[in-house]
């Protein structure tokens, strides 16, 4: 198979990868906006972060 | 020589960071359990896998969360804390008492994940190991005698079945 055919058929293989990444990540984004609609109501769990001063604290 | 021995040994865990971040969890959990001392904890994940089809573009995807998990011999309770692999912060524990749950079991396939089933409509699936490489999912952290006493607590104390 001559060198041109082989950089044509991956450069196809190239385009293809590059067009589902972003037609994936365009499903995604979607998907995430419609997820987060409906999660607008529900409350989100407290976070706690570590204290900066954890280490003088007695922790076994 | 030296090369290859240290190639074959596999890699070497770093237990100066190891113990800082047993250290952190332990901060941790105390902050946000009650009475966080008497249990003895270990580092937990949860995996969920999840397929997708976007037309042309079909795969899978697999959502890690971290957990500080603490368990209680004497009063039969585990407790899941959520984190992030830094130990940063922790969210709100989940206690999951022997005597309320409805199942728990060790799973076998397609990993030897500890099951626990609050009731019949969820479940729990924590995977625990002794040490995970990978710091940018897993908390760094090297566990072996924790995770040894943690399964023997599960296996015969814990699970119902």
């Amino acid at each position: 198979m001559p060198l041109g055919e082989i950089g044509a058929i991956l450069l196809v293989l190239i385009v293809v990868f590059i067009l589902g990444q972003i037609w994936f990540h365009f499903v995604e984004s979607i998907l995430d906006k419609i997820k987060s609609f409906f999660k607008s109501n529900k409350k989100t769990p407290e976070w706690h972060t570590l204290p900066d001063d954890w280490e003088d604290k007695d922790c076994k | 020589m030296g090369f290859f021995s240290r190639l074959f040994k596999g890699p070497e865990i770093d237990m100066e960071k190891s113990n800082a971040n047993a250290k952190k969890m332990r901060a941790l959990f105390n902050q946000v359990v009650k009475d966080g001392d008497k249990y003895r904890i270990i580092f937990g994940y949860t995996e969920d896998v999840s397929r997708f089809n976007y037309g042309f573009v079909h795969g899978s995807k697999t959502k890690i969360g971290n957990l500080i998990v603490g368990w209680n011999e004497a009063e039969q309770t585990i407790v899941v804390v959520p984190t992030v692999p830094d130990l940063s912060g922790c969210s709100e524990p989940t206690y999951y008492r022997r005597s309320e749950i409805h199942k728990a079991y060790r799973n076998k396939y397609p990993t030897d994940a500890f099951i626990i089933y609050p009731d019949r409509k969820g479940y729990i699936g924590i995977n625990a190991y002794d040490w995970l490489d990978d710091e940018s999912l897993y908390v760094y952290v090297s566990q072996d005698d924790e995770l040894a006493a943690f399964t023997e607590f599960f296996k015969n104390s814990f699970a119902t079945k």
